[in-house]
């Protein structure tokens, strides 16, 4: 600030005051539906605070499940989300890290054609190929899978160009001590390089973790047993029966729940979050 | 392509290093993208039974078709607004958490969280609060005299999904504006404080166009954000309705493929696609390399 | 310990326009304390590196002790090295980068814990062994760096210009530090320095180095005294030497003129002589030859820069020296070198010189 001005303090404080409560509304909307019962919703308004059915909804939902049709209980889609959120995030750091470290560490013949390969899926996202890329993993019978839910999207060359960008600004020296004192390859990458890329391994982590829990196209076409559902994609099921029976008290009390664990870890790990999104588009 | 000056030596170590994201790549990435391409020239009759080459006809169909240069259009509106507006009020608010000291970092993290919302569930949220019979925005609507209906006004239903895209976007603009506010030397608007500029003229002088690069940067991010990301915000919501009200091109490809089983068309429509992201990562790559220099 | 002998050794980078080491033959002693000198891109870096086992040898021959080692990875070279950076390891703790090395090859504990007390002792950073690398002052890392260096017990020390990042105060501290180490260890250590006071008070013997060839070899006051060429009379020494065009005619060294030595048995033509500034003697004389520019007082003395005729010399004299806007300008023809003037090389004058003064004190 380059002088005081108590009046664009004020304002400032103001915009931003409307900002964070434009930001809130939705699930502030969200969270005061999952406390009514459901007749609230058929009285045609919409409260603005808080009821008192909220142990009740939340019980339900986590206890015997939501009485809504055509979704399994949550705490399973839950599951299902951890499972393949941890699963990608741990996946594409482990294969980028290594490839990575191939590319910047060795010289071999090959070396850039499998670097614009990898380059090249940046410019496929699912969306856009989403036919073909069903077929094959029909084809490798990972329909209803851990595998075919996960391994799809664990090739990622944002990941691997962050690590790359990253160890190139390790000194070159380090490197050459390293080889005096004895260390070949993979003991340099593990007594060094992994130490070394701690921060940006749980930068990365933080990032995709919300990338991998918040997958929507994908487990909505490559799963057909409930047994495999996602958190996410389930909600949209939910959605789409309350429209006709109205159960929103139990869809958005799910919602909030879905939204939990992403929100947690980029309000508990703020720093590494902000990091993790920043270096990644360099 | 750069390496250390000092590398290790081995035939086979490397390759053994790369191989499973090579292999996950070839064989999730480049082969269906390849099929993609090869079905784009194809048609299949309606039973399935047979497939014929029919060269670039899918192609010059889909440009004789009202409904797909419909949906560029809608593509265009949607992004063009959602961008807009999704970058108006994160400047907005960057600018005004850039006067803070103290409160900045509670203000960020407050600003901050949507990131982590599921852009599906950002569909289901807005369509929520909007809906006609007991939506509370509906119902604000209501009160001032208009008459709300996203499932059978085009129109509403693209200001929802715009808001919904925007609203999950602002997190992500937010933060690269706050960085790079930072990134201006304090001593420039300290020197144009001098020269008597005011606070007003000193943004748009100083600080803007200071600015542009990180908002070119934020309006490739965000144009691709809209074209691809958000399909789950679309499906979630209003499904590309109603009619074709917001079916983006990326929804197209999805329903002529997957709803409509159109296969040869959807893969020429993915072909489309594709070398507009292709362009987009190019406009990209070639900026930062600009942004390097800087 | 062992010696280090390099044949016809080449380094050819590819699509390099030339070769960056233009074999080079240098033999080093057990125990001896080498210091490769030359402006950067001379090839002396490129040269520590492939005794090191960080470049491959493009073509010739390295041996360290009676093994050829072109083929052999760094670890297998039983070498130690110091870097310009220090290249500490930055996530671990004194110690453990002391140990590191160690560890790998496979060391007893014991014997490891003996090594880095001992080495702590010495280098006095025993007090920050369970520190990590940040938390430590320049030239603390640096002590650490060769401490790292020292507990392996090498065959050879190779050091990568260690002190270039160091302030000067330190750079001279530690360069002193380095000398002793030397005497009391007495490993052959061959030191890459683009510094030539550094190089020139650290050498048993100084390898000066342009263009990726060996220009000349040999104890320092011998280089200093008798350079081999105007490379090496220009390089060494600061101020530099004088090194101006003159013409050898009768038996004089003639400048714009007027003679500036007399009794030479060079053959007469146009040559470079070379005057190192404390070598020219400076008397006022209204209408001399030399004419004063400005003067630079340096506290113990001063530089005196002037010209004769167009071609600007410098001169260092003491502080009794009496000055005036116009000097005469002389000198002992002892102190006079000649070069060839195209070439560079060095001409005989056909009169004994002072050759290889002995650099070290009696009875040290």
């Amino acid at each position: 600030m380059v002088e005081n001005r108590p009046f664009l303090t004020f304002l400032a404080h103001a915009v931003l005051i409307l900002g964070v409560a434009f930001v809130a509304l939705p699930v502030w909307i969200a969270f005061v539906a999952s406390t009514h019962d459901q007749s609230t919703f058929l009285s045609g308004s919409m409260p603005m605070w808080p009821g008192d059915n909220i142990w009740e909804t939340y019980g339900t939902i986590l206890g015997t499940g939501a009485p809504v049709p055509g979704a399994p209980p949550l705490t399973l889609m839950l599951k299902n989300s951890l499972v393949m959120a941890l699963i990608i995030t741990v996946g594409k750091i482990a294969i980028s890290i290594l490839s990575a470290f191939a590319i910047v560490y060795f010289r071999f013949p090959g070396r850039v054609l499998i670097f614009c390969l990898i380059f090249v899926t940046l410019m496929l996202p699912v969306e856009v190929r989403i036919m073909p890329t069903f077929k094959v993993v029909a084809d490798l019978g990972m329909l209803n899978s851990y595998a075919g839910l996960s391994i799809p999207l664990i090739a990622s060359a944002t990941a691997t160009f962050l690590f790359r960008q990253f160890f190139l600004t390790i000194p070159e020296e380090l490197v050459e001590a390293a080889r005096i004192d004895g260390a070949g390859p993979m003991k340099f990458f593990r007594d060094m390089v992994l130490p070394l890329s701690q921060t940006n391994i749980a930068a990365l982590f933080v990032i995709l973790f919300i990338y991998g829990w918040n997958q929507y196209l994908w487990p909505m076409l490559i799963t057909t047993d409930e047994k495999f559902y996602t958190v996410v994609m389930g909600i949209k099921r939910m959605s789409d029966v309350a429209d006709s029976d109205p159960q929103w008290n139990f869809v958005m009390g799910s919602a909030m729940l879905a939204m939990l664990p992403p929100v947690l870890v980029v309000i508990f790990m703020q720093r590494l979050f902000v990091k993790g999104l920043v270096e990644q588009e360099k | 392509m750069q390496t250390k000056r000092t590398t290790f030596r081995s035939w086979w170590l490397p390759y053994l290093l790369v191989a499973p994201q090579l292999a996950i790549t070839l064989v999730f990435f480049i082969w269906p993208a390849g099929q993609a391409v090869y079905q784009s020239f194809l048609r299949e009759d309606p039973f399935g039974l047979s497939t014929t080459w029919v060269g670039l006809r899918n192609y010059i169909r889909l440009f004789d078709s009202a409904e797909y240069l419909a949906s560029f259009e809608t593509t265009v509106i949607f992004t063009v607004c959602t961008a807009t507006l999704s970058m108006g009020l994160s400047l907005l608010l960057a600018v005004a958490v850039d006067r803070m000291i103290r409160t900045a970092s509670v203000y960020t993290t407050l600003v901050v969280w949507p990131y982590a919302v599921a852009p599906a569930i950002a569909g289901i949220l807005w369509w929520f609060m909007f809906n006609p019979s007991f939506g509370i925005l509906t119902y604000v609507l209501e009160m001032v005299g208009y008459d709300w209906n996203h499932r059978l006004n085009g129109e509403d239903a693209m200001t929802l999904v715009v808001l919904a895209s925007a609203w999950k976007q602002i997190s992500y603009n937010f933060l690269f504006f706050v960085a790079g506010l930072q990134s201006i030397p304090m001593s420039l608007r300290e020197a144009a404080a001098i020269d008597g500029a005011g606070p007003v003229k000193r943004f748009f002088t100083v600080v803007f166009p200071l600015l542009s690069p990180t908002t070119f940067f934020l309006l490739v991010v965000n144009i691709n954000y809209t074209m691809f990301d958000t399909f789950s915000t679309i499906d979630a919501s209003t499904a590309g309705g109603p009619g074709q009200a917001t079916t983006i091109l990326v929804y197209k490809v999805y329903e002529d493929g997957v709803k409509g089983l159109n296969l040869g068309s959807s893969a020429a429509q993915s072909v489309i696609l594709m070398s507009i992201v292709i362009a987009l990562t190019f406009i990209q790559f070639r900026f930062i390399e600009r942004r390097v220099q800087y | 310990m062992a010696g280090i002998k390099l044949s016809a050794v080449k380094k050819i980078y590819p699509g390099a326009a030339e070769p960056a080491v233009k074999g080079v033959d240098l033999d080093i002693q057990d125990g001896e304390f080498v210091v490769l000198v030359g402006p950067s891109g001379c090839g002396k870096s490129t040269l520590l590196r492939m005794i090191a086992g960080l470049e491959t040898v493009s073509d010739g021959e390295i041996a360290i002790g009676d093994k050829v080692v072109n083929q052999m990875e760094p670890a297998e070279r039983d070498i130690a090295m110091v870097f310009q950076n220090y290249a500490l390891y930055p996530h671990m703790s004194v110690r453990q980068n002391m140990s590191y090395g160690l560890k790998n090859r496979k060391m007893p504990k014991a014997e490891i814990a003996r090594r880095i007390d001992e080495a702590a002792a010495v280098l006095e950073i025993t007090p920050y062994l369970d520190r990590k690398p940040r938390a430590l002052s320049g030239g603390q890392r640096q002590r650490v760096a060769m401490g790292r260096a020292i507990v392996r017990d090498p065959a050879a020390f190779l050091f990568d210009e260690p002190l270039s990042n160091l302030d000067a105060k330190l750079r001279l501290h530690m360069r002193g530090e380095i000398k002793q180490l030397h005497q009391r260890l007495k490993t052959t250590s061959v030191y890459v320095t683009h510094d030539q006071l550094e190089a020139m008070t650290l050498a048993d013997r100084l390898v000066v180095l342009n263009h990726g060839r060996i220009e000349q070899v040999g104890r320092p006051l011998d280089l200093y005294r008798r350079p081999a060429s105007t490379f090496v009379a220009g390089f060494l020494g600061a101020p530099a030497m004088n090194l101006i065009e003159a013409e050898v005619s009768g038996g004089a060294l003639m400048l714009a003129g007027t003679a500036l030595a007399r009794g030479l048995q060079a053959e007469a033509g146009r040559v470079t002589a070379g005057i190192r500034p404390e070598a020219l003697r400076l008397r006022p004389a209204p209408g001399g030859n030399f004419r004063l520019d400005y003067v630079e007082e340096l506290g113990g003395s001063r530089i005196v820069h002037g010209h004769i005729g167009a071609q600007r010399i410098i001169a260092q004299t003491d502080l009794a020296q009496e000055l005036s806007a116009e000097m005469h300008a002389e000198l002992p023809l002892e102190e006079l070198h000649l070069f060839h003037a195209t070439e560079g090389h060095r001409l005989s004058m056909g009169v004994s010189q002072p050759a290889a003064a002995d650099p070290q004190l009696v009875g040290a």
